[in-house]
């Protein structure tokens, strides 16, 4: 049995020590923001944040994952409104900003990757406030463990929305 | 079904061709039901297949097209699934609140996919029809049913009557839809014709009268995908989420090649997985756990110990092209010719002042869906059986499994989900997996939940094809094309056999042969509409051949292919827009100005006078600079390609900057003008052209698949790359709206296929050589320029 937190909330979990965090989110914790995409760690399909930090869960096992803060997609609400110091009522009726934007831009296509085009794009708003186009790339891209891919193409579509992310974030709403 | 003539009577009126009959009064809720029916109307010839009567929508059923609601609210269904078009949840609800004079919010439910709640199938292609989709029609007569209703309720004639945002008003009166059916059971039964479970499904038939264009007021709006929301917002039911009770997860352990027989299978280790089971049916073999994590590892192990034999009948990669040349049958298959094709091409090539002769290639590709194939199967004990997955043609897929098992399509129903963007590669109604997973809940009598790991579905999924073209082009005196002549080479493109159904011996359709009907043949059509009418002599053939390995393979699997965007169409229009780019430097012309010169056809001159207003081009021939160098400054080109689809025109150019010494391409800007008519959703299309844009520039530098002599060996994305974010070209939409058309085309596909022939056009711009394969790696390039 693991203890993990996931969006704020400790959860035990009875799965193998060595299950890929991915598993124990979709399938234990019936939580659909992940997803799998390759089990690989090429893709970002399945990101999570991990104290913060965006890791793969499908190569990420429970163990390594225990005691620390797991936040899904559908933390990212309770996430933005903890940071805004927003009551808890008023935190279950927002979005984070990031996912109002990526509604604006109307920017996914297929919408299967975006679970963790979302996450990175928390991860680097929590980081660089206003980021350029060349750092929204290279967050995207290069910062590891792979490239964000997304086969539909919606990649416009994504740096807008950042950036409107951005803007809204620093406005503080 | 029985076929009953319609008659006036005081329950059943004559709307168009279509039949609205009263049920019966209600004291609480109430409806009017849009259902399909093979009624016999006169003049009009109904051909409909009643596939089946049980687990489908059945016109004395309350499921329909379309349901106007007491409370004003409107539900529409459709067959066709969204797999990221956006089309079903905007342009659906816009075309529907457009013929019924009602508010686009009016429609607050979109059905689709699912094989018992969705009335007419076919798969997740031509959304648009080009301008007249079922789900049209169906509001159009529903619209004609209501003013029926209207006139009887107000008394007042139907001609007098007007409509806005779903209140009907005549001689100071008015009455809105709710209020219409309040209290009433009310059917329409409108025709419909076509054999539900087929490829194409059905369609709606007659001609209701349809809203003039003049009078739009809901098309052309940029509405918001509804369902983009619950996506975001991790609210969606996605394929992926669903978990019956008493599931089973499995893995497969497929064969070692493509064409590997079962020699034994390995014995599963019951002190490391307990409570794991193997099941095997021919050379099909899975593994099923209640744990996703033990399935996946007991399937592992599994694989490691099961002997398969070897074999080795593919060309592999590296030699396809000689393959294709030298060893491909390419006789046994019909020939087929363009109906453009005009004129005797040999005696006007022969007298032409200059000559082009080239041949062009394209590599094997993948439709690559961000998540692997899967599906959920509920073998029950009565014989039905339920299938929740992801799928482009939920009907067609029916059809197949309910051969596999041969029993009717009566007994199967499967439920549609979210996913990932198939690209056409579930078009003729399975991925993979959705017939493994019926396989193995038959065997162990659970429902089963069936997911390929990352690299089975690179190895054994289908793929876009390979294609070759050879071209002559003889220009006259004035540099304008005397003769065009183009042989398109390509193996059959549409296997729909499912592969796990192959596998374990059970029945299916046969593999595409010469012999085959529609696209179950190994005719190669002629699928890119000519636009150059100016051309004075022009023959343009296709020749087919079965698919790579298919006659080899004990398993008759070899290649499979299935169509991507823009199928056979991209195969084709690659040769011909990239030859037309050198036909033009040829003549010593500028390319877009080459291309006007040979059309009188308007709206090619005005995507293309678009695109170059909107891009920068310099009207000048190409290439820029005679002579590759090879070092490391840049240098930049300009390339441009049209295409007609689904009646839209289009149009691209692409700007690069290439450095010799590396090969390295970096495309810098794609602008597109597109031309459908009237553009219905100027959001979503331009979404829409935008992401087809990326998969464009990915197919052109990066893409091709990897095989050797036994099977496919892209197993991944290092071994399969897409286009990265950082590789992400500025990327800008012009959208020509252009209502005097009268109808709308189609946006969804075509985007892909224009990059790739102007990027190659670029190069050749840039460095005076031509690249005539796909993809344009740097090593290829390097390589290229270095000559």
């Amino acid at each position: 049995m693991a203890m993990i937190v996931v969006n704020g909330v400790r959860r035990e979990v009875q799965a193998p020590a060595d299950t890929p965090l991915l598993y124990v989110l979709r399938n234990d914790l019936e939580l659909s923001g992940p997803q799998f995409g390759c089990g690989l760690a090429q893709c970002g399909a399945c990101s999570v944040l991990l104290d913060g930090k965006e890791i793969r869960s499908c190569v990420t096992s429970l163990s390594a994952a225990a005691g620390k803060e797991v936040t899904t997609l559908e933390g990212l609400p309770a996430r933005w409104a903890q940071q805004k110091g927003l009551s808890p009522a008023d935190a279950t009726q927002t979005l984070h900003p990031i996912q109002e934007a990526w509604i604006e831009e109307q920017t996914p296509l297929c919408g299967f990757c975006q679970n963790g085009m979302m996450i990175k794009a928390t991860e680097l708003l929590e980081r660089v406030a206003s980021p350029t186009i060349a750092e929204i790339k290279e967050a995207f891209t290069t910062s590891a463990p792979s490239a964000h891919l997304c086969r539909c193409g919606s990649y416009t579509a994504i740096i807008q929305a950042v950036q409107r992310a951005a803007t809204t974030m620093a406005k503080g709403r | 079904m029985s076929h009953k003539k319609m008659t006036q009577t005081k329950n059943q009126r004559n709307v168009f061709g279509a039949a609205l009959t009263r049920r019966g009064f209600v004291k609480t809720g109430g409806a009017l039901f849009v259902g399909f029916g093979m009624v016999g109307v006169d003049g009009l010839k109904n051909s409909a297949k009643a596939a089946t009567t049980r687990n489908s929508l059945d016109p004395a059923l309350p499921e329909s097209w379309i349901e106007i609601h007491p409370d004003n609210t409107i539900l529409i269904r459709t067959g066709k699934s969204d797999f990221g078009q956006s089309t079903t949840f905007t342009a659906y609800r816009q075309i529907v609140a457009e013929e019924l004079n009602a508010p686009f919010e009016a429609i607050t439910t979109v059905v689709m996919g699912d094989t018992d709640r969705t009335p007419d199938g076919s798969g997740a292609f031509d959304f648009l029809g080009s301008g007249t989709p079922n789900i049209r029609k169906a509001a159009a007569y529903t619209y004609q049913a209501l003013l029926d209703l209207a006139s009887q309720r107000l008394s007042v004639a139907k001609t007098e009557l007007t409509v806005k945002d779903g209140v009907v008003s005549g001689a100071g009166k008015s009455m809105s839809y709710g209020d219409l059916v309040k209290g009433q059971q009310l059917k329409l039964t409108i025709p419909v014709k076509g054999d539900l479970t087929s490829v194409m499904g059905l369609s709606v038939d007659g001609n209701p009268p349809m809203k003039p264009v003049s009078q739009y007021t809901v098309i052309g709006k940029s509405f918001r995908n509804s369902v983009t929301a619950s996506k975001v917002a991790a609210k969606e039911t996605w394929a992926s989420d669903i978990r019956l009770p008493g599931m089973l997860h499995a893995r497969m352990v497929h064969p070692k090649s493509l064409g590997s027989t079962l020699t034994s299978v390995g014995a599963l280790d019951k002190t490391r997985f307990p409570n794991a089971q193997v099941v095997v049916k021919g050379n099909l073999v899975g593994v099923v756990a209640p744990t996703e994590w033990e399935a996946i590892q007991a399937a592992q192990q599994v694989a490691g110990a099961t002997k398969w034999k070897d074999w080795k009948g593919l060309p592999g990669h590296t030699r396809l092209f000689d393959y294709l040349k030298r060893d491909a049958d390419w006789k046994t298959t019909r020939v087929t010719k363009s109906d453009k094709s005009k004129g005797d091409v040999t005696p006007a090539m022969a007298g032409s002042a200059k000559k082009l002769t080239a041949t062009y290639q394209l590599p094997y590709m993948k439709h690559a869906p961000m998540g692997p194939t899967l599906a959920v199967a509920d073998a029950r004990a009565d014989g039905t059986v339920y299938i929740y997955t992801h799928n482009q043609n939920p009907q067609a897929l029916r059809g197949e499994i309910a051969m596999m098992l041969s029993t009717t399509p009566d007994n199967i129903v499967v439920r549609t989900y979210a996913g990932p963007g198939h690209y056409g590669r579930s078009n003729g109604g399975n991925a993979g997996a959705e017939d493994e997973a019926v396989i193995l809940s038959k065997a162990v009598g659970k429902p089963v939940r069936v997911q390929w790991m990352r690299p089975e579905d690179f190895q054994w999924s289908t793929q876009s094809p390979a294609a070759l073209s050879d071209v002559e082009i003889g220009l006259d005196a004035n540099g304008k094309m005397a003769a065009y002549q183009i042989d398109h080479y390509m193996p059959a493109m549409q296997d729909d056999r499912p592969i796990g159904a192959v596998l374990a011996g059970l029945p299916t359709m046969p593999a595409p042969s010469e012999k085959g009907v529609f696209i179950g043949s190994t005719v190669n059509d002629i699928s890119d509409p000519w636009i150059y009418d100016g051309v004075v002599t022009l023959a343009e053939r296709g020749h087919g051949t079965f698919q790579i390995g298919q006659k080899a393979s004990p398993l008759a699997v070899g290649l499979r292919d299935h169509s991507m965007r823009t199928p056979g169409q991209f195969q084709q229009n690659f040769p011909r827009e990239l030859a037309i780019s050198e036909a033009a430097a040829l003549a010593g012309a500028d390319a877009i100005q080459f291309r006007m010169d040979h059309t009188k056809e308007e709206r090619v001159i005005g995507v293309l006078k678009a695109v170059r207003d909107a891009s920068g081009w310099e009207t000048r021939p190409s290439p820029r600079a005679k002579g590759a160098g090879t070092g490391a400054a840049s240098l930049r080109g300009q390339g441009v390609s049209v295409m007609f689809r689904s009646a839209t025109y289009w149009a691209c150019v692409s700007q690069i900057a290439v450095t010799p010494s590396t090969g390295a391409i970096v495309v810098e800007k794609v602008t597109v003008a597109v031309d459908p008519g009237i553009v219905v959703n100027p959001m979503q299309l331009k979404r829409q052209v935008e992401g087809g844009t990326v998969m464009g520039v990915s197919i052109a530098l990066l893409e091709e698949l990897q095989f050797d002599e036994s099977g496919i060996t892209s197993r991944d994305w290092r071994t399969y790359p897409i286009l990265k974010v950082a590789d992400l070209p500025e990327i800008k939409v012009v959208l020509l709206n252009r209502p005097e058309v009268g109808s709308y085309g189609g946006g969804s596909e075509a985007a892909n296929a224009l990059a790739a022939p102007a990027i190659a056009a670029a190069l050749f711009d840039a460095t005076g050589k031509i690249a005539r394969r796909l993809p344009l790696k740097a090593e290829y390039v390097q390589a290229l320029l270095k000559v």
